[in-house]
């Protein structure tokens, strides 16, 4: 390869502005801005903010700190604080704008900024106010991400195939997936508050990343008893928060948990969460009710050295999760895997024991040293219209155990389910499977339903007809007393004077009747308190039918401690689980006191 | 049998009778409840109806007496649902739709008598009470909106 001449003299050629005056000092007190791209001051959109702290986390010269704002409050996916910037230590690089998660975090062009206070150097862009808030030009998120916003799919079967059958219908990650699923995790902890449970998810994410599936595991257990079970049904309020859904697709969290509870080996759970060797056995619990939170409670006492023993009214332990949740969302052999290892834990089951019936609370009270009750809501709020009594009609609680049982009611060929929430989506997805037509009759609009969406677009894609903003009004029957149809009244909706959700008001004549062949009624449920004599009903102190507890769990009579569903107005495993865990606490505490 | 009204005392005398009857049913069902919950629905019921009937009162014994009429709004809720026997073992669906019930009752009596008086004052008076009733009637229903049909 030959130089050129030109190679050789252009390096001497900038010798030349040797002699040239520099511009600063020519002409000192003329702006220059900056390139439209320049990389100066941060602005940041206080309102878009959620303060996730992902540009606090991706700073590598610690420049930027998530501070409590006067007048921000945290509320839920918003921890209320927003990043200060220190600029003495940043350097302008811009990743805290290139990875913020909601596009609020932007860089003005300015870079021109005389102050004598060197305090005025850290400050909190949108909030202290500054002369570049308004500049347009600057560095603002380029359109990619330091992060993939599209969620890796998970795959299903599809809709026509599962009609047919009870498999189940999420297949479930693989390796090469879940890791990349959990390398689009910023790490931001924003979902931790959200979750009942409040479990370490950027943690057992990570554990995912580092292929460190054994570390996964024990941040699961370290909250979560039954990640087997949340990992398929849980109602994931994490995800609803999760900071890359602002802009692209929450995290799969509930995936990615049941990823790791599927793939660590359960011969290894014990050795992995230090079960082996449990403290001596000191007091003795009893645990009314074997669902979640009885199940919970069980787990963490245990751990603790409590022995445990869980009295449970029907054959087999799970509660709502094993009677009411179809097979193909969860799988009988999960249940029966996280149950197995509490048996491993040496705590004893009581099958068939109704307190009440077998035992009395009383003496269940006068024999232990605390008792947790977990009896769930098992009492349907029935419809209470004309006709609902006799066959044809049912509550979606008993449809739903009875083929969970393996039993296969009769409901012939079209089936009403009324309801807008999780159970009634369950109803109408197990009628579907049992070869009926369904068609959910709800009160509200679809966009009130308190069910989750994905069970909502479930129904539709196996084909089930969902008919909002509707009354039932009677169950029609012919002569025989059998069930022919349902008459509805069709309803619009009307604002509340309170200002809660909008209220459903019937249309006069609008009246119209399905035919039908089976109406099952999924509109809500309460709790059975009957095991409890009056005396001790008396004790114990309920709220609109449900037990009243403090932070601890304890309920009005001092070693009875309660949570669930009957405590709880979320009704989901993941809170039950909280709550039982809350209450193994709680239980410690008291009895540590009155030692 | 509709009852003859001769003058606002009448009428005042005659809603006054029937709040008390609300406030013995409520208490009645306070007393046998087996559930203490049940009992304290029923007591603050009761209460409330002791208010309505206090406030009869005053108007009675003022003879101060206005009425703005004003559209409450009706969701009729208890309209479709099935008549419940009062017994001590109600739940709380049950007692909410008792009330729901008897408010409506009471509503649709006071209708009825103010479109059969001709007197404008009674007329006043009747229309003033059904409203009061179809306020009450709306509280119980918007509880059972948002207790019993959560889920639908």
């Amino acid at each position: 390869m030959s130089m050129k001449i030109k190679d050789i003299i252009t390096p001497f050629s900038a010798w030349s502005n040797i002699v040239k005056k520099p511009v600063t000092v020519k002409d000192p007190f003329t702006e220059r801005p900056g390139a439209d791209r320049y990389r100066g001051f941060h602005k940041n959109d206080v309102e878009a903010c959620i303060g996730c702290g992902s540009c606090e986390a991706v700073c590598e010269n610690q420049a930027i700190d998530l501070v409590p704002v006067e007048g921000i409050d945290t509320k839920k996916g918003d921890s209320g604080l927003r990043p200060l910037v220190d600029y003495g230590r940043c350097c302008w690089c811009a990743l805290c704008v290139d990875i913020c998660t909601t596009g609020s975090l932007t860089m003005s062009n300015e870079y021109t900024w005389v102050s004598d206070d060197p305090d005025d150097f850290r400050f909190i862009p949108g909030v202290d106010k500054k002369p570049w808030d308004n500049n347009e030009k600057g560095w603002t998120n380029p359109g990619y991400s330091l992060y993939n916003p599209e969620r890796v799919n998970m795959e299903e079967i599809e809709p026509d195939e599962r009609i047919t059958n009870f498999i189940e219908i999420v297949k479930g990650y693989s390796k090469e997936q879940a890791e990349k699923e959990a390398d689009r995790c910023v790490s931001c902890g924003i979902c931790v508050a959200s979750c009942p449970a409040h479990m370490d998810i950027p943690g057992y994410i990570k554990a995912i990343r580092d292929g460190n599936l054994e570390k996964g595991l024990q941040l699961l257990y370290d909250t979560n008893p039954l990640p087997e079970i949340c990992g398929r049904v849980c109602t994931h309020r994490c995800e609803e928060v999760c900071s890359v859904g602002v802009k692209g697709d929450a995290l799969a969290i509930r995936w990615l948990k049941r990823y790791i509870a599927d793939n660590v080996p359960f011969e290894d759970y014990k050795r992995i969460l230090g079960l082996d060797s449990l403290p001596e056995a000191k007091k003795h619990i009893a645990i009314i009710g074997a669902g979640p939170s009885g199940i919970s409670a069980a787990y963490y006492l245990r751990t603790m050295g409590y022995r445990v023993t869980i009295f449970e009214a029907k054959e087999h332990p799970g509660g709502a999760t094993m009677y009411g949740i179809p097979k193909y969302r969860l799988p009988m052999e999960m249940l029966e895997q996280e149950i197995g290892l509490l048996e491993e834990m040496g705590v004893q089951f009581r099958f068939n024991m109704m307190i009440g019936r077998e035992v009395k609370f009383d003496e269940l009270y006068a024999a232990y040293d605390a008792v947790f009750m977990g009896i769930g809501f098992e009492k349907p709020y029935l419809i209470a219209i004309e006709g609902e009594e006799g066959p044809g009609s049912m509550q979606a609680i008993d449809f739903l155990r009875e083929v969970n049982e393996g039993k296969k009611p009769e409901i012939g060929n079209h089936v009403a389910v009324i309801g807008g929430g999780n159970v009634a989506m369950d109803a109408a997805r197990v009628s579907r499977r049992l070869g009926a037509k369904v068609t959910v009759l709800y009160r509200r609009r679809i966009v009130d339903m308190p069910s989750d969406p994905e069970e909502i677009e479930g129904c539709e894609q196996e084909g089930i007809h969902i008919e909002p903003q509707t009354i039932p009004t009677r169950i029609v029957k012919d002569e025989k007393g059998k069930v022919t149809g349902i008459e509805y009244l069709k309803a619009e909706m009307v604002d509340d004077p309170k200002g809660r959700r909008p209220k459903p008001v019937p249309i006069e004549g609008s009246e119209t009747i399905l035919e039908v062949s089976t109406v099952i009624g999924a509109i809500g449920q309460e709790a059975y308190y009957d095991f409890l004599s009056a005396e001790w009903l008396e004790k114990l102190k309920l709220e609109r039918g449900r037990v009243v507890t403090n932070e601890n769990m304890q309920t009005s009579i001092e070693r009875l401690f309660a949570g669930g569903d009957s405590v709880n107005s979320t009704a989901d495993a993941i809170s039950a689980i909280a709550d039982g865990h809350r209450a193994a606490k709680g239980i410690d505490v008291l009895l540590s006191e009155n030692e | 049998m509709i009852q003859e009204f001769k003058s606002s005392d009448d009428i005042l005398q005659f809603a006054i009778g029937r709040e008390q009857e609300s406030v013995d049913l409520y208490t009645g069902l306070a007393e046998t409840a087996r559930n203490p919950e049940m009992r304290g629905v029923f007591e603050q019921f009761a209460n409330e109806e002791r208010g309505h009937k206090k406030r009869l009162q005053n108007i009675q014994s003022s003879g101060q007496f206005s009425f703005t009429p004003k559209q409450v709004q009706d969701i009729r809720i208890g309209d479709y649902l099935v008549d419940v026997e009062p017994h001590p073992g109600m739940s709380y669906q049950e007692a909410l739709i008792v009330a729901m019930k008897k408010e409506k009752a009471a509503f649709r009596l006071y209708s009825d008598l103010a479109a059969t008086v001709s007197d404008q004052l009674l007329r006043s008076l009747f229309s003033s009470l059904a409203q009061e009733e179809s306020k009450h009637k709306l509280r119980f229903e918007l509880e059972y909106d948002e207790v019993v049909l959560k889920d639908n």
